[in-house]
């Protein structure tokens, strides 16, 4: 299981967006948090996002246990199981 | 976790020492138009060995200041030897990272982009025109270095802070205190403790925050 949070900030939201396009992905939420979730690994491409650097690099909020971040560069975000 | 009431009033002054009194005048009250608010001229300051000095402040908006020390008969040499990097109070040598000399600084804020822009023109025509704009998660920023060498930034939101990056600050640091009691910390181990804190916190802090705002 792959889980990653964002804050729910106008800035974060594309990037969620983009996360729920993939259909292996689920995303639900927990308080003010996207909870961004999959059986295998979650890759969110950040041109699709067009998110701009600053916001890319600190978007992500937690990062599960079972879960690291295997990628998180200026192409994309890639989140698989531990 | 506490309660403290909450009962400062914002910056009184940040105080700097200057050896070029009058370029920093020029900077600050010529280019940039900030007013002179006050001054000390002291004979020493009681010890023998203390220089006289002038201690001049200027005007940075809701009656904060920014203050400096001139001190006559004192040269950079004061401070220590010559750095490659840094500024006339913090020397640095070549081999010092660029993000750590620069992690110290002043910002002050502005309302709009307009006020931002408004600064932007003065210093570009300056001697000390803008060295770089940038946009930041939600602050927009404009960047100088004062003729002290003092990294100088003025900024503006871009929006107003929302109520859950509050929470998020908080998550983010009492996450951080349990990563570094514990050894070799690092981001990873951060953004799991935080997820952690998140599970166990965001949806009972959104609860709480909305019967708040129903019960006004």
């Amino acid at each position: 299981m792959t889980t990653l949070y964002v804050l729910d900030v106008p800035e974060n939201t594309p990037l969620a967006k983009v996360a729920g396009e993939d259909p292996e992905v689920t995303v639900g939420r927990v308080g003010p948090y996207f909870e961004i979730s999959a059986a295998g690994p979650i890759v969110i491409d950040r041109r699709a996002t067009g998110c701009r650097h600053a916001v890319w690099y600190s978007a992500v909020g937690g990062v599960a246990r079972d879960s690291h971040i295997t990628q998180h560069d200026k192409d994309a975000l890639r989140v698989e199981p531990a | 976790m506490t309660e403290l009431d909450h009962r400062v009033q914002g910056v009184d002054h940040v105080a700097f020492p200057t050896f070029d009194p009058a370029a920093t005048v020029r900077f600050y009250r010529d280019v940039l138009g900030f007013p002179v608010v006050h001054s000390i001229c002291a004979a020493g300051w009681g010890p023998e060995d203390h220089p006289d000095f002038i201690h001049f402040f200027f005007d940075i908006g809701n009656g904060d200041r920014i203050a400096f020390f001139y001190y006559f008969g004192t040269g950079t040499e004061i401070g220590g030897a010559p750095g490659a990097k840094g500024d006339v109070y913090a020397r640095f040598g070549a081999e010092v990272p660029e993000f750590f000399v620069r992690s110290r600084h002043l910002a002050i804020h502005v309302d709009s982009d307009e006020d931002l822009l408004e600064y932007r023109r003065r210093l570009d025509a300056s001697d000390w025109p803008v060295e770089m704009q940038i946009q930041h998660e939600t602050i927009e920023s404009i960047y100088t270095h004062d003729p002290n060498g003092y990294m100088f930034e003025i900024t503006r939101a871009m929006r107003p802070v929302t109520p859950q990056e509050d929470l998020d600050a908080n998550l983010t640091i009492d996450a951080l205190l349990d990563v570094v009691s514990e050894p070799e910390p690092t981001f990873g181990k951060l953004l799991a403790r935080k997820a952690e804190l998140i599970v166990e916190r965001a949806a009972d802090w959104e609860l709480t925050r909305s019967e708040q705002e129903a019960g006004r």
